[in-house]
């Protein structure tokens, strides 16, 4: 990279980095957590993210919830977005549901125990409890019909489920209920012949492939959340539906509503506010969440994130939502906040440039290794704010998964353009001088076409791969364009796909390193639109192992194949991966959050106010 | 006058029409994100994303989407979204609401925003102007000038930023105003009024500053006409010499420029002083709608916004014509 960019991001990063740890006073890397865990994202243990509630936890308050936008959708078949899903885990009971220290395997929730699965991996059978009951106006008890058709419902168009698809596709009848939804979009939900609510507290899932392991782990998500079908199914007749208006919550908590369920408590874009839900009885029916405030206010609208974050930090009873605190306030944060303010957790997440494999010059795999080589993965890093925002990335899994240590660890595998996290000039010319240029840099048609988000930081990192490209000979032309533009016009869209995608990367669904992997480098999943699999990466046998590997059911087995997959593509350099996201997230003094893991965000449940 | 009016009215009609179909074109034309594909989330298929496109009625032509929303707004014929009049469509991702609804629930407060700042900004740019033009070149006019210029200078959103790290009660050094987000938790007028001061003092701040010294050159012309030479010279006092004869006569221009100025901010031109204050405005809105490539959304904020520049602009021009009888209408 040009010698002033490194230094202006070094310099940037520096000063981070430097108050940070200063403040801090420590190098310890073992970066777990207060739960206990042995992440090795080098979390110092003043930003560990707590995992469990205080001793002694005070009853009741009203905790403040800051944030920039607004959630995705208040209908639990249609939330898919982390933000949101700080509402659904708090409002809603799924089949199962995360404890805020566990990321390996959920805790039943709406069931009783874990399913019984066949030992063909092809039937899941949940027992649901008994005694939980909808919010008011439905008020009556759960049954196992509930849950079958808040699965269904997700197929309806005006739903539009974001991964029943994905993660329920070897259910057995999907695609024709799927069908059946698509040409009917407002006659009712269809019926999915491989869901059956056996009785009322029954409920069978039959596949057509041995992937029940997937089958739990994508149950934990809202879209299990029960939903009772006499209530939404006026609502689901209209496309999109506008059960979202008037949702009905089986958690401790739901957001306030009038007397014909029509949510009062929800202005989008403004507020939400959120209120015990009196038909909840945790103790009565198993739930493991204390539940200790009152009341919860969500603002909405504080886009300038850096007054917000302050505000929060100074203030009392607050936590932020989606709002990531900028470097300045992390710095400050560092140096003047209370122990315990800011807290750092692993997202679950990466970020890379992507480089399209589908056409010259990236086509060529000494070329990309070449590309990789050159980066500058810790500038690329440092661009977003410095080392407590992440590991620089050696491989595409990231911390705390399974698979992550058998892919190489931190340190990543014996992957020689990948190990050096500055940057290799010597070896990436070498890579050139294999792909045929003899100079070891890019001779004659040498234009890269890229396409990147125009906000910081993402501006800031496609600048410092600007400049690695350059040092290699290539003459790249960056395209800023909005991020929602980005993706639905051009990187998300192979036949308009740049060469590169400097603004990408990938956000968990579960911690499983399917969810990582398989969407986003399986040759079997690049579509005509909205495509993930932004490299366009299409290499049979990565694409079979992935094959294979989805029917592992043994976690062991499971965890290793999936490293050797990832290790596979990293082998490819489809991409340069620089960082393994953590998750900032501040609070005010007086609250004692509680993070969850599986969210990287504040668990809505287990938080309270400290006394006084 | 009459006929004026009414010619005026047929015009801005006319012109709503045109501002419309050029929004229409804009987001068309330019690269915009693809309002089905946001919708159908990050892991649909092309075929769930072109259902959603269908039930949106984003597959029709862009000219039959186009009559579409006209019709929905301007008669009471069924709709792709709707039925008309004034069904503005449903925002794609505001869970469906009504255009409508969404816009007339922000209005309030950027009209209590924009309200408060003009009051302000009238209220201090008139006598500064006055002022520094009957003592041009004086210390204060200088220092009022040179105020005037920082002001101008300073982008709105910088200055909101200043503001609200040295007065705002929960981020400020000198905690003495309401602080971010307030407006959202005020629930009666007064409360309401109470949360905007810094911001209405932000707003004004710039635009009063541009107003003090288009006052004074306004001032500065007229106090060197002739009538102003015969009105002293009748022995009428300097105070009203310069208000009822000199002012009466500066004035005017300003009206214009005030119909203008709040039209385009009521229209969303507050944009940034929302956004820093969060207050829950027509600008904010319009911003989030943009980030998200909500057509319905983004098309009924500017007509919402073109209709009140064209009547704020017919008001001051009705206005003109009585404060200055020189002007009539045909």
């Amino acid at each position: 990279m040009s010698s002033k960019l490194r230094a202006i991001a070094t310099l940037a990063a520096a000063m981070v980095l430097a108050a940070a740890i200063g403040a801090c006073g420590s190098d310890d890397d073992n970066g777990g957590d207060s739960g206990g865990g042995t992440s090795s994202t080098g979390i110092p243990e003043e930003f560990a993210a707590p995992t469990e509630a205080p001793d002694g936890a005070v009853e009741g308050g009203n905790l403040t919830v800051i944030a920039a936008d607004d959630i995705d959708y208040m209908d639990p078949g249609a939330a898919y977005y982390q933000f949101t899903y700080m509402i659904t885990s708090a409002g809603h009971r799924a089949l199962l549901s995360w404890d805020p220290d566990d990321v390996e395997e959920p805790t039943p929730d709406l069931a009783e125990e874990q399913p019984e699965i066949s030992n063909d991996d092809q039937t899941v059978t949940f027992t649901l409890r008994e005694g939980v009951r909808f919010s008011p106006p439905v008020d009556r008890e759960v049954v196992a019909a509930d849950v079958e058709y808040a699965i269904e419902r997700g197929l309806l168009p005006g739903v539009a489920n974001g991964y029943i698809g994905a993660y329920l596709g070897d259910v057995v009848g999907l695609e024709d209920a799927q069908k059946e939804a698509e040409d009917n979009p407002t006659g009712g939900a269809p019926d999915i012949e491989g869901v059956t609510a056996v009785d009322d507290r029954t409920l069978e899932i039959q596949l057509e492939a041995p992937t029940a392991y997937t089958i739990t782990q994508a149950l934990s998500l809202p879209l299990s959340a029960p939903v009772p079908e006499e209530y939404a199914e006026e609502f689901d007749a209209e496309n999109p539906s506008t059960y979202g208006q008037h949702v009905v919550f089986t958690g401790p908590y739901m957001v306030e509503n009038d007397a014909e369920g029509e949510l009062t408590g929800y202005t989008p874009g403004r507020e939400i506010n959120m209120i015990r839900n009196p038909n909840w009885d945790g103790e009565a029916t198993g739930d493991f969440r204390p539940a200790y405030l009152d009341t919860i206010q969500f603002q909405e609208g504080f886009q300038d994130t850096g007054s917000a974050s302050r505000k929060i930090l100074s203030g009392s009873g607050q936590i932020n939502g989606d709002i990531t605190p900028p470097p300045g306030v992390i710095q400050e944060a560092a140096q003047t906040a209370e122990p315990g303010q800011m807290t750092a957790t692993p997202s679950g997440g990466n970020r890379y440039i992507a480089l399209n494999t589908s056409k010259p010059p990236f086509d060529d795999v000494n070329v990309r290794k070449a590309v990789v080589a050159i980066s500058d993965r810790t500038a690329l890093r440092n661009t977003r704010g410095g080392e407590l925002v992440g590991p620089v990335a050696t491989h595409f899994i990231p911390p705390d998964f399974p698979g992550f240590e058998e892919a190489g660890g931190v340190e990543g595998g014996d992957i020689d353009f990948l190990a050096t996290p500055e940057g290799d000039p010597e070896l990436a010319a070498s890579y050139m001088e294999e792909a045929g240029f003899e100079s070891g840099q890019c001779e004659g048609d040498c234009e890269v076409t890229i396409v990147g988000d125009g906000a910081s930081p993402d501006k800031e990192t496609s600048e410092v791969f600007v400049s690695a490209l350059e040092e290699l000979g290539f003459q790249p032309e960056l395209r800023n364009v909005a991020r929602d533009v980005m993706y639905t016009r051009f990187c998300g869209v192979p036949d308009t796909q740049p060469d590169a995608c400097p603004s990408v990367g990938w956000l968990k669904d579960f911690n499983d390193a399917q969810s990582m992997l398989d969407p986003t480098f399986n040759g079997d999943n690049i579509i005509d639109a909205n495509n993930v699999n932004w490299p366009l990466l299409d290499v049979p046998e990565i694409n079979e192992a992935m094959a294979d590997a989805a029917q592992t059911n043994d976690p062991d087995e499971r965890a290793q194949a999936w490293g050797e997959i990832d290790s596979m593509i990293s082998e490819q350099a489809p991409a340069v991966p620089y960082v393994w996201d953590n998750q900032l997230n501040i609070q005010s003094a007086d609250v004692a959050g509680v993070i969850n893991k599986f969210n990287a965000n504040w668990d809505l449940a287990y938080t309270s106010l400290k006394e006084g | 006058m009459a006929r004026y009016i009414t010619r005026r009215v047929l015009w801005s009609i006319a012109m709503l029409g045109i501002v419309s179909a050029v929004v229409f074109a804009i987001f068309y034309v330019l690269p915009s994100a693809d309002p089905a594909t946001l919708r159908a989330g990050r892991s649909a298929t092309p075929a769930q994303i072109e259902i959603i496109r269908e039930s949106l009625c984003l597959d029709d032509p862009m000219p039959v989407q186009f009559v579409d929303y006209m019709k929905g707004i301007f008669t009471p014929l069924e709709t792709c979204s709707g039925k008309g009049p004034l069904d503005f469509g449903n925002s794609i991702f505001q869970n469906n609401e009504p255009v409508l609804d969404i816009i007339l629930d922000r209005l309030p407060a950027t009209f209590l925003l924009v309200t408060g700042a003009v009051i302000l900004w009238i209220a201090i740019a008139i006598p500064v102007g006055i002022i520094s033009a009957v003592r041009q070149r004086s210390l204060l006019d200088r220092t009022t000038m040179i105020t005037s210029l920082v002001f101008i200078s300073a982008p709105v959103f910088w200055l909101g930023l200043v503001a609200l790290y040295l007065f705002a009660q929960d981020v400020g050094l000198i905690p003495i105003f309401p602080g971010i987000g307030s407006y959202n938790t005020s629930d009666n007028l007064l409360a309401r009024a109470g949360s905007l001061l810094l911001p209405w003092f932000v707003l004004a701040a710039a635009t009063a500053a541009i107003y003090a010294r288009y006052i004074r050159s306004q001032m500065l012309d007229v106090m060197t006409e002739d009538y102003i030479r015969t009105a002293r010279a009748k022995g009428l006092s300097e105070r009203t010499v310069v208000l009822r004869h000199g002012f009466r006569s500066a004035v005017t221009p300003v009206i214009t420029l005030l119909g203008l100025d709040v039209g385009t901010l009521l229209a969303g031109n507050a944009i940034l002083t929302e956004t820093v204050f969060n207050i829950p405005g027509v600008g904010s809105e319009v911003a989030g709608a943009i980030g998200s490539s909500d057509l319905p959304l983004i098309q009924g904020i500017v007509l919402f916004g073109a209709f009140f520049i064209v009547i704020f602009n017919l008001i001051v021009d009705v206005l003109y014509a009585y404060l200055d009888p020189r002007v009539r209408y045909e």
